[in-house]
């Protein structure tokens, strides 16, 4: 039964994709269907697989794969069903949107295959246990991000992002590799759950090695510190895969990645640390960014970068709860956001917000939906995000420096500001354009209510999802609470007032913004470091151009003689020849 | 001259007069002649090192890969001759080199 489980649900958005490019871009309505059924088959199967987490011993699936490697084994504990749950369903809504946005455009066989592909391969890669296939995977979710952040091919901008996430989240694969094979070479298993129990068997520099490896990965993934840049320019994807990117896959795979090697990693000197202050530096630099961009989907992609800062933060403070209980809210509200900004897209034709304004009359449903959104996004209370953000500021205030602590306040501050900024913009104020606009559609609609509906609901499975977590994953040290404690935890500590406080100035400046307009002064030079995203960009192209002039160079070395070639071949046969007698 | 001592002096023997010519001719043909020669002694090696480690099986097998492998070679080889001559006007290398530009 639940071997049944996870083959579907890996298996069948897979087999959805291949039918999709089999039925051929002239038959866009069938591609349509296959896409929404398959994936919300696979949405089926995911939560059919959550009550079936306890019991792990007997609900592995085992395929053979030679005598070196191992099984490739699947493993379907607390932290990976709750995730292949969030990256089915929100897929499922996500390709439901589509129906509405994408219709009419070319190549949709393309879209949907990779789409689909897209939601298997995460979901394989949160529920393996083995982690040569978990690179497998991990680099399938990179190659599906590349095409559809690459979808409109014919756009230098958008091929341009593309090869970004692509080489980006590369330099992580390498990280991940190392520790896997770090791990191979030292327990012989590359077995998960082997590695955790035994990882303080491997010599202390290869541990730290492999954390910091794994670190490096989970960093490139999730666009953290120092590698936060490609997610801003993965905005050239069509916007429900923006929302698939952003809420149901992709970046969610480096939160996992620390959560679930968290207990192996804890103890080497500076790890924690060094988690805690990439969140921090990822929340911070993100947020002021997000305050100084103008494009909507570049706020909502820095504002993702932020809250995942929020969760790395969580996980280096011991916080695995926290980290994956705000994981599943900002899963549901950005999902919301990025639909509901869709809708807005699709409407007006733009994304420059300087062009927006006074939306909300034109368009209800979108407004209605994306303030709530927003409203979770901020931290406000009752919404999902106001619970998991407290639970991770408390773990960070409990287990973490308090400077660092520090910081998270004000970047909550900061997170209300930029929001309100972007809601204001869009939706309130004078219209600055007088383009014609529409409002969401049937399909659109269908996704985005139940997003909402979830925004204001996914807290309650607080008791739950901890019992489950609690349950499965025996090595984590996972307390468990029932929901009403975890809302009388986070209502009675003072920390709660002094973040909502916090948040509330965040509004407040907003609000009183034309009074604060003589301190801005000083702060057009941060707005201005900002803009340039704080000169990352400028060392990304100093390293393209670096590798590209080093490469013009090695030109010479290719004659394109076939003599010369065979001297090459020569030199290098003499040189092992001497290496080889000199070593014996 | 006892057998075990011409193997050797077969092996090396071919690998210099493959490795040779690949160095210094210029027609397309005759690279691929030339490749074959090369090819041929280290099939030799491969069959003798067989039979002094003792595993012949091993080492003719191997033996075997490597002519279905270098038929093949030899085969697409001569095609692309074939093309290029149609192509270019000419077998030369030289003339050919088109990788810089």
């Amino acid at each position: 039964m639940i071997q049944t489980l996870i083959l579907l649900v890996i298996c069948l958005p897979w087999l959805g994709a291949l039918l999709v490019w089999w039925a051929g871009d002239s038959r866009p309505r069938l591609q349509h269907g296959l896409a929404v059924v398959f994936s919300a088959a696979a949405g089926v199967a995911a939560i059919a697989l959550i009550p079936n987490t306890v019991g792990k011993e007997a609900a592995r699936l085992p395929l053979p794969a030679g005598g070196v490697f191992g099984w490739f084994s699947f493993t379907p504990d607390g932290l990976g069903v709750f995730l292949t749950a969030v990256a089915a369903v929100i897929g499922c809504l996500a390709v439901v949107f589509s129906v509405d946005y994408m219709r009419g455009e070319a190549q949709l066989g393309r879209y949907y295959a990779f789409v689909l592909l897209f939601i298997g391969s995460m979901t394989g890669l949160v529920l393996t246990s083995n982690m040569l296939l978990m690179f497998v995977f991990w680099e399938m979710t990179a190659l599906c991000s590349y095409a559809l952040i690459s979808f409109y091919n014919d756009d230098p901008k958008a091929v341009a992002g593309g090869m970004k996430a692509l080489i980006i989240t590369q330099v992580g694969g390498v990280g991940l590799l190392l520790g896997a094979i770090l791990g191979f070479a030292y327990l012989g298993s590359l077995n998960v759950d082997d590695f955790l129990q035994r990882a303080h068997l491997l010599p202390t520099t290869a541990l730290t090695v492999a954390a910091f490896g794994f670190l490096i990965a989970a960093a490139a993934k999730s666009a953290q510190f120092p590698f936060q840049t490609w997610l801003p320019d993965a905005m050239e994807a069509p916007t429900p895969c923006s929302a698939l990117i952003h809420a149901a896959t992709m970046v969610n795979a480096g939160v996992y990645l620390l959560a679930r090697f968290y207990p192996a990693f804890e103890n080497v000197p500076y790890w924690r640390l060094s988690v805690m202050v990439v969140g921090m530096l990822s929340a911070l630099l993100a947020a002021l960014m997000a305050l100084a961009a103008t494009d909507l989907k570049r706020v909502l992609a820095y504002s993702t970068v932020s809250q995942l800062g929020y969760m790395v933060y969580a996980v280096g403070a011991g916080g695995i709860f926290a980290s994956q209980f705000h994981l599943l809210s900002h899963s549901v509200f950005k999902a919301l956001l990025f639909l509901a900004a869709g809708a807005v897209i699709h409407g007006l034709g733009t994304r420059d917000m300087l062009q927006m304004g006074g939306l909300g009359k034109k368009m209800p449903v979108a407004r209605a939906v994306f303030v709530i959104g927003a409203a979770a996004l901020a931290g406000l209370p009752i919404l999902n995000g106001f619970w998991s953000k407290e639970l991770v500021l408390e773990a960070g205030l409990e287990h973490g420096p308090a400077w660092i602590y520090a910081v998270m306040l004000f970047v909550a501050g900061l997170t209300a500001l930029y929001t309100f900024r972007c809601v204001w913009m869009v939706f309130y104020g004078a219209p600055r354009s007088t383009a014609h606009a529409h409002d969401a559609g049937g399909f659109m609609r269908a996704a985005l209510y139940p997003l909402a509906f979830g925004t204001l609901t996914t807290w309650l499975l607080a008791g739950p999802f901890s019992q489950m977590l609690h349950d499965s994953l025996p090595q984590h040290s996972i307390h468990t609470e029932s929901t009403g404690e975890v809302a009388l935890v986070i209502l009675t500590a003072p920390a709660t007032y002094l973040a909502l406080a916090v948040v509330g100035l965040g509004l407040l400046a907003w609000w009183q913004r034309e009074r604060l307009a003589l301190l801005s002064e000083p702060l057009q030079d941060v707005i201005g470091l900002a803009r340039n995203s704080f000169g990352f960009e400028a060392i990304n192209r100093g390293i393209v151009s670096g590798v590209q002039s080093w490469a013009e160079n090695l030109r010479d070395v290719q004659t394109g003689l076939l003599n010369w070639n065979i001297v090459g071949i020569l030199a290098g046969l003499i040189t092992v020849l001497v290496i080889v007698a000199l070593g014996a | 001259m006892t057998t075990i001592s011409i193997v050797p002096i077969a092996i090396i023997g071919l690998l210099g007069i493959g490795l040779y010519a690949l160095l210094v001719v210029r027609n397309l043909i005759k690279v691929i002649v030339a490749l074959q020669i090369l090819v041929k002694g280290a099939m030799l090696a491969m069959v003798a090192a067989g039979s002094i480690a003792g595993k012949t099986e091993v080492g003719a097998s191997m033996a075997l890969t490597v002519i279905v492998a270098d038929t093949i070679v030899a085969v697409v080889g001569l095609a692309l001759a074939v093309q290029i001559r149609r192509h270019f006007g000419t077998l030369d290398v030289r003339a050919i080199s088109t990788l810089r530009r």
